[in-house]
């Protein structure tokens, strides 16, 4: 609660900030609009889920590098299927693609726990093989889903607004359709997922055990969790969810090019889990705090943009603007534990 | 450990030979290094050489366009009934590209076009390859190597066309943005000066310049934040061929289609339906299926020893070509008709 309290807080002066630079500079802001924060949501959502994803395992105490070339790999295969040349249904293929994450998530989950192998070596070997075999698939040219889709296209990158403009104008009039224009289909999808996420951990007995068995997993063993189970469970979804984030982020891209697609979004992902909480150590995570961590990466990407800092700065606010908050919630965390300590 | 550090490697190793697979075009490894050997002497004693020809064309990247560049070969080659190894290196790096050219001279092959990746830091290897057989560079120029002659678009043009584009949408004058992947590429730094230098002396002004590092979200989200940033903005500019397709998703993302104009570089498929459906105003095309058979022409040429085909500035550029609504049909069935024949 105390971190999603801090990220929030973080979150907060970063946008005043951003907000009153924009103003001094020009005396008015365009950070705070609603055109703005419907892009923002958008990239909030696509990225989210992937980042809820990652979590799963690094509750674990584990780590996903796979999840860039998995979206890539199940994008590409998904706009190859449903290309007008194979002609498949999209009832079929988007089915299966989850399945075939989900397949992916169990076989890291299998070599993690049975051949106790590392998740950064499954997952490494991962991140170059389904990249392999996307390219391969593919012959490394370009796919999409062309003009073909809008209604599933609407998934990855439309609003409420559409819904109800049928004819209409492309652009909102009232305040009523700005406002239903400000919630893009990914960010709702993105907050169904995480409130299912939420659940799952912070209020079921599993999730309970997730955490225990990130913490100590010899401990949470030897308490009857069962804990190889569990750990596989923990890459299924993590997977599961990198492939439903993928399809969405192939409906918005539209222009998939094996090389490229997807690259590093396992680090996004993870960016976001870290600086939402989750400790690499395994045991600590929240989704809230996830939710927010994520939000704060896509702020300072879109700021770069929004205040015309030059593109090439983007890394170097990004980067640092993580290290500060995770530096300042290791020290915020450290003074109250150790009040906690005196007061015992 | 162990076993984690052995699957790592095979899975290296598998990666590494998927690569290979999709770069090499046709015909066992080990077919063409055993017939090697007569070639061989040839390449000893000078680079002219009797009998059928056999050169070899290194692409930088794998992308369609370089499929088209591989009819331009494939017919050269049957016209002049010599033999073309056609390479991609599958990860675009100047590592690949080396032990491909390594690999090739080893086959004997007596000439090499290639569009080297990274020109300033492949000096010493296209030198090393050019003292062996004949060396010109296609697509992408190394100028400080010791490369026969460059045949390729000159980008500066390509950019100066783009700018008359502009003069047409923007006859009063406004602001326009660019798009690139990054600035550091040598073409984006010339199509870019061929804008500025097009658009000199009239209202109309590059507000900003926006990179993506190849990432096609990122570009998407690129445009999106700069509608947002600059409400006053006309026209886009994408300098790389997949910013069309990515400016054209932003805008409609954004709801701005018909509010702002386009204008990008290439021929993707989105951006040439984009053109055909009046989002985008017009592109500037290059020719790849031009260096390819002209690369082909010429190394043959050198190959017997005829050196007339190289101009005294040793630079051949193929021109450009500005598709707009009215042209883009012929054009789409034009690239169509080389693909298939790739």
């Amino acid at each position: 609660m105390r971190k999603a309290l801090g990220l929030s807080g973080f979150l907060l002066v970063l946008v005043g900030l951003t907000v009153g630079w924009e103003v001094a500079q020009t005396g008015s802001t365009r950070f705070a609009t609603a055109a703005n924060l419907r892009n923002l949501l958008t990239y909030v959502g696509l990225f989210g889920i992937l980042s809820l994803g990652q979590a799963f395992v690094i509750i674990t105490g584990g780590i996903d590098l796979s999840v860039g070339s998995l979206v890539c790999l199940l994008g590409i295969l998904a706009a190859m299927l449903m290309d007008a040349g194979a002609g498949w249904s999209p009832w079929l293929v988007l089915p299966a693609m989850l399945a075939l994450a989900a397949l992916v998530g169990g076989y890291h989950g299998l070599l993690v726990t049975k051949l106790r192998i590392q998740p950064f070596v499954v997952t490494l070997c991962g991140l170059f093989l389904y990249r392999g075999v996307a390219r391969l698939a593919a012959s490394d040219s370009t796919q999409g889903f062309g003009t073909a889709y809008d209604g599933l296209k609407w998934f990855g990158r439309g609003t409420l607004y559409d819904l109800v403009r049928g004819e209409g104008p492309m652009l909102p009039g009232t305040s009523w359709e700005t406002a239903l224009d400000c919630v893009p289909a990914p960010f709702l999808i993105m907050l169904f997922l995480a409130v299912l996420v939420g659940a799952y951990l912070h209020w079921s007995p599993h999730g309970r055990h997730l955490f225990a068995l990130g913490a100590n997993e010899e401990g949470a063993r030897f308490s009857g969790v069962r804990t190889d189970s569990l750990k596989v469970l923990a890459y299924v979804l993590c997977s599961l969810l990198c492939g439903a984030g993928g399809l969405l982020l192939a409906f918005k891209s539209n222009s998939l090019q094996p090389t490229m697609f997807g690259n590093l979004y396992e680090l996004y992902a993870i960016a976001g889990a870290v600086l939402g909480g989750c400790s690499l150590r395994g045991g600590s995570g929240n989704v809230v705090g996830i939710v927010l961590g994520v939000a704060i990466i896509r702020i300072l990407s879109n700021m770069v943009n929004i205040l015309g800092i030059p593109s090439q700065v983007e890394y170097i606010v990004l980067g640092g603007a993580i290290l500060v908050g995770v530096c300042i919630d290791e020290l915020v965390g450290r003074q109250a534990r150790s009040r906690a300590r005196a007061r015992v | 450990m162990r076993t984690g550090f052995a699957l790592l490697l095979a899975a290296l190793m598998l990666a590494g030979c998927g690569g290979e697979q999709g770069g090499a075009p046709a015909g066992g490894d080990s077919a063409a290094q055993d017939a090697a050997a007569p070639d061989a002497a040839a390449v000893g004693t000078g680079k002219a050489v009797d009998g059928p020809v056999k050169v070899a064309f290194v692409a930088n990247n794998p992308s369609e366009f370089w499929q088209i560049a591989k009819a331009g070969t494939a017919q050269a080659a049957e016209e002049l009934g010599c033999e073309v190894e056609f390479k991609i290196p599958a990860d675009g790096s100047a590592q690949t590209q080396q032990q491909i050219v390594e690999d090739l001279i080893a086959r004997g092959v007596s000439g090499i076009a290639i569009s080297p990746c990274a020109p300033e830091h492949q000096t010493e290897m296209l030198n090393r390859a050019a003292a062996q057989v004949n060396l010109i560079t296609q697509d992408s120029d190394a100028p400080q190597s010791d490369r026969a002659c460059y045949i390729g678009t000159n980008n500066y043009e390509a950019g100066t066309a783009a700018g008359e584009l502009l003069k047409e949408v923007l006859p009063e004058g406004g602001e326009i943005m660019l798009f690139v992947g990054s600035m550091d590429a040598q073409n984006a730094r010339d199509r870019k000066k061929g804008i500025e230098e097009a658009i000199e002396g009239t209202d109309i002004t590059i507000i900003d310049t926006r990179t993506d590092r190849g990432d096609r979200m990122q570009a998407i989200a690129n445009v999106q934040d700069g509608l947002v940033a600059n409400p006053g903005l006309d026209c886009l500019v994408g300098l790389w061929s997949y910013n069309g397709p990515a400016i054209l998703n932003g805008v409609r993302d954004s709801g701005k289609l018909g509010d702002v104009s386009i204008v990008c570089f290439d021929e993707e498929d989105e951006t040439l339906q984009g053109i055909k459906d009046g989002h985008i105003y017009g592109t500037i095309v290059q020719q790849p299926y031009e260096f390819g058979y002209q690369s082909v022409y010429l190394l043959t040429d050198l190959a017997k020893g005829d050196t007339s085909g190289v101009p005294e500035d040793q630079q051949i550029f193929i021109p450009v070509r500005t598709i707009k609504q009215h042209n883009v049909d012929e054009f789409i069935s034009e690239m169509e008709q080389l693909l298939d024949q790739s």
